[in-house]
């Protein structure tokens, strides 16, 4: 609530004091003659005094609760922030992990390919006893580049 | 009446529910962030040794993909728990 931010604390409990005072004070002046006949008036403006003070102090309770709940609010997303930071480190420790042991197998089977298959590189050239056919790459070709295979014309079902 | 609207509002001004605090979207580590790199083609004259390896470059490829993926996933249910149990009132 705004006038709490703007205004101090005192000044809740003084109007909630004086609204307090100013209400006993209405009832008890009534009672002597010469105020007597100020009573009413006394009696209502201590007692809207007095409604105000209750409201007041009650806001000022509630924006306390407040405060103790943004600062626990806090206290919980910077716990989470920190946590958030070290899971992530967790992730790419993980991850990069991974990408080594990925790059290790990749070059134990570049190797093998290198010194095993190449011995049937001969076999399978073009126009050898064994030629790899155009159309084996064409398919690895376009399933690399997530194309259609242009020779290959795809009937649509009836 | 319309001079009640002012005690009015200021009595309603108190009835915010939510705490104030904005919790910030996490970071997500800079490997994820990664795109997949384009798969290798192969030329028509190519040789088995060639073809093969080519076909073990994308295998290995898709390996680092499904990588990043399953990081991915792990960094969503994990930051996702971490959110759920902040947000907790």
């Amino acid at each position: 609530m705004w006038i709490i931010q703007h205004l101090p604390e005192w000044v809740f409990h003084f109007i909630f004091a004086a609204g307090v005072i100013g209400t006993i004070a209405g009832f008890v002046l009534s009672m002597v003659p010469v105020i007597k006949k100020y009573g009413i008036p006394i009696k209502v403006i201590s007692l809207l005094v007095l409604a105000l003070g209750v409201y007041l102090e009650g806001a000022l309770s509630d924006n306390k609760e407040w405060v103790l709940r943004v600062k626990e609010m806090e206290a919980k997303i910077a716990e989470a922030q920190a946590e958030s930071a070290k899971e992530n480190v967790k992730i790419v420790e993980k991850i990069v992990y991974k990408d080594r042991v990925i790059k290790e197998q990749g070059v134990i089977v570049k190797q093998y390919i290198d010194r095993e298959v190449v011995k049937y590189d001969t076999k399978f050239l073009p126009g050898g006893e064994c030629e790899i056919p155009k159309e084996v790459i064409n398919a690895l070709n376009a399933s690399a580049k997530n194309q259609a295979i242009p020779e290959v014309k795809v009937e649509a079902k009836k | 009446m319309k001079y009640l609207l002012i005690p009015l509002l200021a009595i309603l001004a108190g009835c915010s529910t939510t705490v104030p605090v904005a919790n910030k979207f996490p970071e997500v580590p800079k490997r994820l962030l990664e795109t997949c790199p384009s798969l290798t083609v192969v030329k028509d004259d190519v040789k088995l040794s060639e073809l093969t390896n080519a076909i073990t470059a994308n295998y290995q490829t898709y390996h680092g993909c499904a990588n990043t993926v399953d990081g991915w996933i792990e960094w969503y249910n994990k930051q996702k728990s971490i959110f759920d149990k902040a947000s907790k009132n």
